[in-house]
């Protein structure tokens, strides 16, 4: 999941800014988000995994 | 009297088929187009991303589809895997042994394979987009 989100927060930092800084902070945000929302909808649907 | 505006790169015009040109080199090695249009970080970014989701894909031992799929959730497949270009041909080298989807990584991989596509096909838009002016 980790790999496959920093793949994708680049690919959307790299088309959606144009400075080498700006896409770094998108890309590290888009990543932080990814992860946050992935590990939330996990935990959401631990209880209908029993 | 309102001055002429100054001939910029935008208002040169673009050959009808140079666009499309651009948009199929893309599509045949993600990064290409950009490179083409010396977007040095783009061609990389679409590069490293379309080529790593496929690489990791087939290392996971994702299923590719082909063209003969009957049902239409493998067309789709189909549709999304060619997207990637010249990494729709590597599990011939890279998948020696074949998909394994019985295990959770092989259907990792799928998404994998089918993610390396659609992000090149986002690389092709852009790549066609900047060619024709209309995206800077």
């Amino acid at each position: 999941m980790i790999v496959f989100a920093l793949l994708v927060s680049i690919v959307l930092a790299g088309l959606a800014r144009r400075t080498a800084a700006e896409r770094i902070r998108y890309a590290l945000w888009t990543l932080m988000m990814f992860l946050l929302i992935g590990v939330g909808i996990a935990w959401l649907m631990y209880p209908f995994s029993q | 009297m309102a001055s002429e505006a100054p001939l910029t790169e935008n208002s040169r015009k673009v050959h009808p088929a140079r666009p499309l040109f651009i948009a199929f080199a893309a599509w045949i090695v993600p990064g290409l187009g950009h490179l083409l249009l010396r977007r040095w970080g783009r061609a990389l970014i679409f590069f490293v991303a379309a080529g790593g989701l496929a690489v990791v894909g087939y290392g996971m031992r994702g299923e590719v589809f082909t063209p003969l799929s009957s049902d239409p959730f493998g067309a789709l497949g189909f549709l999304a895997d060619v997207c990637s270009g010249v990494f729709y041909f590597l599990p011939r080298f890279l998948e020696a042994s074949g998909p394994d989807i019985s295990r959770a990584t092989g259907d990792y991989g799928t998404r994998f394979i089918a993610a390396a596509g659609i992000v090149n096909l986002l690389g092709v838009l852009d790549a066609y987009a900047i060619a024709s002016r209309r995206r800077s």
